[in-house]
């Protein structure tokens, strides 16, 4: 048996190998003084190991579906093409925090190992095939995150950010850890593929209605992960709070970990049986995808700080990625895969620029973004690119990820909710309009130049934005990897 | 010949890496570059004029290019005109070619300036040649991009709520528009032919309904309304034309020029293109709705131009007008009213194009637009005696927009009222006296500017220098050729429209 779980350890690498990163890490944090050359042998390291896990998922991806550590784990090309999105997400942050003034007053390098347990938690949380596993998954990725969260620790708004993080994340987890106590009351097991059979027997008890209470509260904690509407309170302000590079990660790695999970859990237990729990359960979703898409993105609209603007974007986002598990039978996970990959570059660039502009001036706010387009008219164009991406405008990538989810969604006959993503996608540009509009029409209220825009990080950026042209032109080979998102449904 | 479109088509592209590519302290490089480059795309337009063939109804078989782009989605990259979008692609080449000259004055950031309006110019042309839907979406909104940025940065004292309204609107329109397409693409079941749009035409979706909030629709009545809404704040129609005055007031001389001059006939070329042949019934079955706004429009837009005091926004008003005269004719669906719709959307681009032009050789000299300034104060006054050239273009044109005989705006206009009169008689009798309207309110800013004493604002301003009549020629040569022999561009379009027409009388 202990031999077994160990063989199965050759289909985890991955996983194992940003673990042995994180740990060595530790050592070679340990091992070196306060000089700040000897930093970058953290970042070295800490990029070769993601570029090892990267390279290890890719070479996963041409494997068969499987389920390893009996059953708790399964390895399938969704959960694999969403860890590459979070592999890749969790580099872009590990070199954006290299230039960020944010986190390293005073400290060394524990933001890295933190974000490692975080993605590690992300990756687990990916490919859990049990209650069990999505607990831990959801645990170690939120723990790590209330330190990450509160690493300006000189800052009131950072430790308040952690202290709200912390109690609304205590809060829904301990509500989900009750819906999943009570589904596995109900239904006798913990394994996802162990429940559909049970389920029938509740269904022909008439609990189903139990069921379904038991459902939403095992909801609450993936809803707070993705932070849709109504669990979405906390989001902005740690957001504003934390260190750009860690809301960078949060927009990221969380967020594709947490619609994992649902999408998971709403394909293996409601993609085939015409229940009313099914339908009781999509209605619920189907709600949640509008109330969250409309309340991100006007709430987005009144907002100064960059940094929170992008936090209601990304629920806005969130909210259109939740349209995807509405469409499961279909397409929705190759969808909602493209879309994240799509969302990846988009959000980097913009948190980059926010980033090296925020350092500069000390201020996230739209004002320190005035007249960039006289300082630096390449970051400017590059901005602008990115956040005409965010609003859906052709030919960016973030247009086709937007005209691939519509198209899922009309095909699955929801008029009303497409009609609800295109008003959404209006209201949108509105406010991503008008940042661009602050730095290119705008004059300069902040003197000098900004020279936290060094040539790597220039480089750097132009590289996240070269994606975001060329997916929106040719997309069709990316639609073709994310077609290959399949989820393995034991039977 | 296939290539001739797409050299039409990245010609201006290319032009504009040129540009790109000239330092931007070399002001008059950067002129030139875009001059010869506007001037060749506009040669190319004409090359495609005498290699049209006026026998061909549907598109010209040997100027069409297809490849593949999206395989999966089967997505082409598919050009092609016919007699609707060949007046359009040359008014547009006329018209990017004279806004460069008349852009000569432009001194702010003239690298980005040139280069955002080559880019313009290759969306627009995109719109006209695009086959395939997708990529008629992506240029419809391609174009938005320059338009925000022209209007934004090189436009009056409120560009940035102008340039902020005109593109929300209009992407509000087309994300409606979006949705349609992609209903569309499922409708005909993602086949081979999904996204092209000369197969998606004929009426197919007549018969189809969808289930939406309980009850049965009809699936062409619906999604005709989306495709509506998309066009309709382009033209822009009443009650969705209040992006217009703002974006024409504040947006620079050679933006309004090209916003009135070719950016509306897109709306409607998008319903002879789109909506009217893909859900044919529809069109027929809601004409008299299109025409209710239409004499809406043409009504409403000559009032408001009336109470203008500025002369910009006058002329802003009167487009609403004149594209209400253009929704008039393409309702009618007879063969005078769409030959005369089409001819409108090439008159009033000359037409109008003059007009904004003229304000704008006034205001480089007077630096305000007001016939009365809003102090009560005269604004121009005895122009006619002072400037003498400036007077007799601006004549030309005013008359061509007023429809007079023997002038552009004319033959239009009456070949219109002759196709609506049996269709929708009342109407018709209501826009005439649009026409009347029109008249009136062209004259009486005629006479508060150009007749009256000389103010001492104006002695100080120049008559026409040579670069400004030189650019304003050939639009009189176009408004007075074409108001004695149309010939040439009804030729063009006599095929087409012909088809148009015979594919809408099977459900008249």
């Amino acid at each position: 048996m202990i031999l077994n779980l160990f063989s199965n350890l050759s289909f985890y690498i991955p996983e194992v190998l940003v673990i042995i990163t994180m740990c060595s890490l530790l050592f070679i944090e340990s091992s070196y003084g306060p000089a700040e050359k000897e930093r970058k042998l953290v970042f070295i390291a800490a990029t070769i190991g993601l570029v090892l896990a990267f390279v290890s998922l890719m070479f996963n991806l041409g494997e068969e579906s499987k389920l390893i550590f009996a059953n708790a784990v399964v390895i399938d090309k969704f959960s694999t093409l969403l860890k590459m999105i979070m592999v890749l997400g969790t580099l872009g942050v590990v070199y954006l925090s290299k230039s960020s003034l944010d986190i390293y007053r005073g400290l060394k390098s524990e933001f890295l190992i933190m974000v490692m347990g975080v993605l590690v938690g992300g990756m687990l949380l990916a490919s859990a095939n049990n209650l069990l596993t999505v607990y831990l998954g959801i645990e170690t990725l939120s723990i790590l995150s209330y330190v990450l969260t509160s690493f300006k620790r000189h800052e009131a708004t950072s430790t308040e950010a952690g202290i709200k993080y912390a109690l609304y994340g205590g809060i829904s987890a301990g509500v989900m850890l009750f819906g999943m106590s009570h589904i596995y009351g109900l239904l006798g097991t913990i394994q996802f593929a162990e429940m559909l059979p049970a389920f029938a027997k509740v269904q022909e008890a008439g609990q189903q209605w139990l069921m379904m209470a038991s459902f939403i509260m095992f909801f609450v904690g993936i809803g707070y992960k993705i932070a849709c509407v109504p669990f979405h309170m906390w989001s902005p302000d740690v957001y504003q709070g934390s260190p750009i590079p860690v809301t960078t990660f949060f927009s990221i790695v969380p967020k594709m970990a947490g619609i994992a999970v649902l999408v998971r859990v709403s394909l293996l237990f409601f993609g085939e049986s015409q229940s009313a729990v099914e339908i009781g359960w999509f209605g619920l979703i189907q709600i949640i995808a509008a109330l969250t898409m409309s309340v991100g993105n006007i709430s987005a609209i009144g907002q100064d700080s960059m940094k929170r603007l992008l936090a209601y974007s990304s629920i806005g986002h969130v909210g259109m990625m939740l349209l995807g598990v509405l469409t499961l039978n279909t397409v929705g996970p190759k969808i909602i895969v493209f879309y994240g990959i799509n969302y990846l570059f988009m959000t980097l660039v913009a948190f980059y620029i926010t980033s090296a502009v925020s350092d500069k001036f000390g201020s996230d706010s739209q004002a320190s973004f005035k007249g960039l387009v006289t300082k630096n008219p390449f970051m400017a164009i590059l901005m602008s690119i990115s956040l005409f991406s965010l609003a859906g405008l052709p030919p960016f990538s973030g247009f086709i990820a937007k005209f691939n989810m519509l198209a899922a969604v009309v095909d699955a006959k929801y008029y009303g909710l497409a009609f609800v993503a295109a008003v959404n996608s209006v209201i949108s540009l509105y406010y991503y309009v008008k940042v661009v509009k602050v730095m290119i029409f705008s004059k300069a209220e902040m003197e000098g130049p900004i020279d936290t825009f060094r040539f790597s990080n220039q480089a750097l950026i132009a590289l996240c934005t070269l994606p975001v042209i060329i997916l929106g032109l040719f997309w069709d080979k990316l639609m073709l990897l994310s077609e290959g998102a399949k989820i393995f449904i034991q039977q | 010949m296939s290539g001739l479109l797409n050299w039409v088509l990245w010609f201006p592209v290319i032009g504009m890496i040129a540009v790109l590519c000239v330092p931007g302290t070399k002001v008059q490089t950067i002129r030139y570059v875009t001059l010869v480059t506007t001037a060749i795309t506009f040669l190319l337009t004409l090359v495609l004029y005498a290699s049209f063939d006026t026998e061909v109804g549907g598109m010209q078989p040997h100027l069409s290019f297809k490849m593949p782009w999206i395989s999966q989605f089967h997505i082409n990259y598919s050009l092609g005109i016919d007699g609707i979008s060949l007046p359009m692609i040359i008014l547009t080449g006329l018209l990017f070619l004279i806004c460069t000259l008349s852009s000569w004055t432009v001194e702010k950031n003239v690298k980005a300036y040139f280069a955002l309006m080559l880019m313009l110019q290759s969306s627009v042309f995109g719109v006209f040649m695009a086959l395939d839907f997708f990529l008629f979406y992506v240029y419809w909104e391609v174009m938005l991009l320059p338009m925000f940025f022209l209007i934004g940065i090189w436009g009056g004292e409120n560009r940035e709520y102008a340039a902020i309204k005109f593109f929300l609107y209009t992407f509000f329109g087309s994300i409606i528009m979006l949705v349609g397409i992609i209903a569309l693409y499922y409708a005909t079941g993602k086949g081979e032919d999904s996204f092209n749009i000369l197969a998606l035409q004929g009426g197919q979706f007549t018969e189809m309904t969808i289930h939406l909030f309980g009850t049965d629709w009809s699936f062409e009545r619906l999604f005709f309304w989306a495709m509506f809404l998309g066009f309709a704040i382009k033209v822009p129609v009443f009650p969705f034309h209040t992006w217009l005055p703002h974006a024409h007031v504040q947006a620079p001389t050679a933006v309004s020029v090209i916003l009135a001059g070719v950016l509306l006939k897109m709306g409607t070329y998008g319903f002879l293109r789109i909506a009217f042949p893909i859900f044919p019934s529809a069109a027929v079955e809601y004409a008299h709705v299109l025409a209710i706004l239409g004499c809406i429009s043409v009504i409403y837009g000559a009032f408001c131009a009336m109470a203008q005091n500025d002369v910009k926004k006058l002329i802003a008003y009167s487009s609403v007008s004149h594209m209400g005269f253009v929704m008039l004719g393409m309702s009618a669906m007879t063969t005078q009213g769409m030959n005369g719709a089409v001819l409108q959307m090439f008159n009033h681009g000359t037409s109008t194009a003059m007009m904004f032009l003229m304000v704008g050789v006034l205001y480089e000299r007077s630096h305000h637009r007001w016939i009365v300034k809003p102090d009560g104060t005269k604004g121009y006054g005895g122009l006619y005696t002072h400037m003498p050239k400036y007077s007799i273009i601006f004549i030309i044109g005013m008359f061509a927009s007023l429809g007079l005989p023997g002038l552009s705006g004319f033959i239009s206009e009456a070949l219109i009222f002759l196709g609506i009169f049996n269709k929708f008689t009342t109407i018709t009798v209501i826009a005439v006296l649009g026409l009347l309207v029109g008249a009136a309110y062209l004259l009486w800013m005629f006479k508060r500017m150009f007749f009256g004493e000389v103010s001492d604002e104006v002695k100080e301003y120049d008559d026409m220098n040579k670069r400004e009549i030189g650019y304003m020629i050939p639009l009189c040569v176009a408004v007075i050729f074409f108001g004695i022999y149309p010939m040439p561009v009804l030729n063009i379009m006599r095929a087409s429209v012909g088809e148009l027409l015979t594919l809408l009388a099977k459900y008249n």
